[in-house]
């Protein structure tokens, strides 16, 4: 029965638009590229956007960074936190609980108060925090059931516009999470309500590289 | 509280059905503030774009580039998911569709299913199938899970229960979610949806969703959202199906640079929308393990290959032309009968049902084109509409019956008087007499009798000049004659 509408379906496509000349190579591509803001102007409006968002942003040097998240982490007022399988060692110091995504049950993972992971790309434009679920950033649920994410985000990884992140990125990814801001609606009356069911607090940490 | 008909095959014209909702003056003032502040963030979002035009430009351009080679990228896309691990099924209508979900489901040992909003899924009338196979459909978007828990229906394609304030939202839960002492601020309506639906997040092990965007190099899928409950519906359950129109798929993975940019401008106002969730088929240990593709064709190939019309499968649903129609904001989406209101409803709606239903829907316009202007994807929909009536005047002249109808009568009157020089003087005569009666000093008519009032109910007519077009220009040559001589 699906095979028959398979065919069904094509055929008339085709002969829908059998006598169609249109080459991808000719769409018109105007739109702004590349930024034009420099690395500190990028971060700064990366930061920015973030504190629209309502998420928390630090910045600090590769040195400090397990002070920073261990800081931050504590300052969260959470005790348990879930990090990827790939998150280095050297960034989890004592003084909260860790537990590593070792492929933990659901229930595991939604009884940590956070998560903190690394990120694939942001996008200043946009306050966009990229995740491609590699192994510093985790299975998806792993950043989606905890209520607190710390995001670490390096200097290096940060670009102006949406189309810079995909120059960087041409192929898709095979999984990719963007986060623009903590989960929210306007469903009612249009009043804008932060955390329905991600996150409900984002914190990123923006990791300058060695100088 | 019994729901409005949203079912086009059953739902009463839409001057009927926009009639009642005109005097309900809560619900007019509820999508009065909201349209209001979804479309001034959009304006500010638009303004601060200084490549707006362009990105429109391009975004219209891949979709028509799309439906142009439809063909080649469904197969293209078909091969890639596949390969990533994914299942995909061609459903040719509604029912075909239903089936296959329900097949799928049942395969599952599925009593309840969750879902992100999917307007294809109200479109195939989803939900009552799957009832009707003894599967509960859990709404787990904010808004569709008030309607759900209101037994009401959406009105808008963004934001669905836009038609209803935070008082009617506190009793739909209190009754339904046995909390008596709920206040009424949408903070804590939220937490109250948030506590409800994270059991079945945990518990249910099915889920279905729509598609935002198919991605035929990648054979990826791309759903966009705010609120995270569309994460949880991709991530945790075991089985995932996706339920995607046949034109929504997109070249290439860097297409979206565009189409996101421009869908989340044009539908909430935000730069990006807080979550864009991108997947292709299965990935070993990270979400469902099983996952279906559903393309639904249901009237697209055919619209496909309609010249006109064809253009009306570009839409990415952001619902812009709602916010900005003059008609729309006035009686919302329960008018217009279907799950796609406003003025893409207007001209998809019918299409989808080819031309047999809904056919008052292209006629819901005043043709002001607000909605043309703000279209992200440049959709000309007065020019759809416009061609869409011609095709109902069309159907009507085929039956008989209307021999009967006073308008086509009329129709058929004017056009004997109008198809020849002298008959067209003689009913200019006539109707300057005839009409001099009903004719105030200040030269309009503001009142007519029996059918004609049809007309001055609403608006006034000018009255006819003493002097004919025709009279004056007749004298205008005999004085220039004279002159010349």
């Amino acid at each position: 029965m699906t095979m028959g509408s398979r065919q069904r379906i094509l055929d008339s496509v085709r002969a829908a638009t059998h006598a169609d000349v249109n080459r991808y190579e000719d769409v018109p591509r105007g739109y702004i590229r590349a930024g034009s803001l420099d690395l500190q102007g990028c971060i700064q409006l990366m930061t920015e956007r973030l504190h629209e968002y309502g998420a928390d942003v630090v910045q600090c040097a590769p040195v400090d960074l397990p002070h920073i998240v261990l800081r931050q982490l504590k300052q969260s007022g959470r005790h348990h936190f879930v990090v990827p399988s790939g998150f280095p060692t050297d960034w989890m110091l004592s003084g909260v609980e860790w537990l590593i995504d070792q492929n933990l049950t659901h229930e595991e993972i939604e009884q940590c108060g956070g998560v903190a992971t690394a990120s694939s790309s942001g996008v200043a434009d946009s306050g966009t925090i990229v995740l491609h679920h590699g192994p510093m950033e985790g299975r998806r649920v792993i950043s989606l059931l905890p209520d607190f994410h710390l995001c670490i985000l390096r200097v290096s990884q940060i670009v102006e516009t949406l189309p810079e992140y995909f120059s960087r990125f041409p192929q898709a990814p095979r999984l990719a999470t963007y986060i623009s801001g903590p989960s929210a609606t306007a469903d009612i009356e249009m009043t804008r309500i932060k955390g329905v069911h991600g996150p409900r607090f984002l914190s990123v940490i923006i990791l300058r590289d060695d100088a | 509280m019994s729901g409005p008909v949203m079912d086009p095959r059953i739902a009463p014209p839409f001057p009927d059905a926009a009639l009642p909702i005109l005097q309900n003056t809560q619900l007019r003032k509820n999508v009065a503030h909201a349209t209001d502040v979804i479309q001034a963030k959009r304006n500010r979002l638009v303004a601060e774009k200084q490549d707006w035009q362009e990105l429109r430009t391009s975004a219209a351009a891949i979709r028509a580039h799309v439906l142009a080679n439809l063909g080649k990228y469904l197969e293209e896309f078909e091969t890639n998911c596949t390969a990533a691990g994914g299942v995909v099924h061609w459903a040719k209508d509604a029912a075909e569709a239903g089936q296959i979900i329900v097949e799928i489901l049942r395969e599952e040992n599925a009593s309840e299913v969750i879902k992100i909003k999917t307007m294809t899924s109200a479109e195939i009338q989803l939900n009552p199938a799957l009832e009707a196979a003894g599967i509960a459909a859990v709404e787990t978007d904010l808004a569709e899970l008030i309607l759900q828990l209101g037994e009401d229906e959406g009105s808008h394609i963004v934001v669905p229960a836009l038609h209803v304030n935070r008082h009617q939202v506190r009793e739909i839960f209190a009754r339904k979610m046995g909390l008596p002492q709920l206040p009424d601020d949408p903070e804590a309506l939220t937490a109250a949806a948030r506590t409800y639906l994270r059991k079945k997040f945990l518990s249910v092990s099915t889920a279905i969703s729509g598609a935002n965007f198919l991605i035929a190099e990648s054979g990826s899928v791309a759903i966009v959202e705010s609120e995270g409950n569309g994460r949880m519906c991709l991530t945790l359950p075991r089985t995932l199906i996706a339920l995607a129109g046949i034109e929504k798929v997109l070249p290439r993975f860097s297409d979206l640079e565009v189409l996101l940019q421009v869908l989340a401008r044009s539908a909430t106002g935000e730069r990006l929308n807080p979550y864009n969730s991108l997947w292709s088929g299965v990935v070993p240990d990270d979400g469902p393990q099983r996952f279906h593709v559903v393309l639904l064709d249901n009237g697209r190939s055919e619209i496909l290959g309609r010249k006109v019309e064809r253009q009306t499968l570009q839409c990415i649903r952001c619902a812009a032309c709602l916010n900005t129609c003059p008609v729309y904001r006035q009686t919302g989406g329960h008018a217009y009968g279907s799950p796609y209101g406003g003025p893409i409803g207007a001209i998809l709606t019918p299409q989808l049902e080819h031309m047999r239903h809904a056919q008052s829907l292209p006629y819901a316009s005043s043709l002001c084109a607000a909605c043309y202007e703000v279209c992200p994807v440049k959709i000309n929909i007065p020019e759809v509409l416009i061609d869409l009536r011609a095709q109902v005047v069309d159907q009507e002249r085929e039956e008989s019956r209307r021999w009967f109808d006073p308008m086509y009568l009329g129709m058929k009157v004017a056009n004997f008087a109008f198809g020849d020089a002298g008959r067209f003087r003689m009913a200019q005569s006539f109707g300057k007499l005839g009409l001099r009666f009903f004719t105030g000093k200040d030269g309009w008519i503001r009142r007519l009798p029996s059918l004609g009032s049809r007309w001055t109910l609403s608006r006034d007519l000018p009255g006819m000049a003493d002097q004919t077009f025709r009279e004056w220009w007749a004298k205008r040559e005999a004085e220039r004659e004279k002159g010349a001589r």
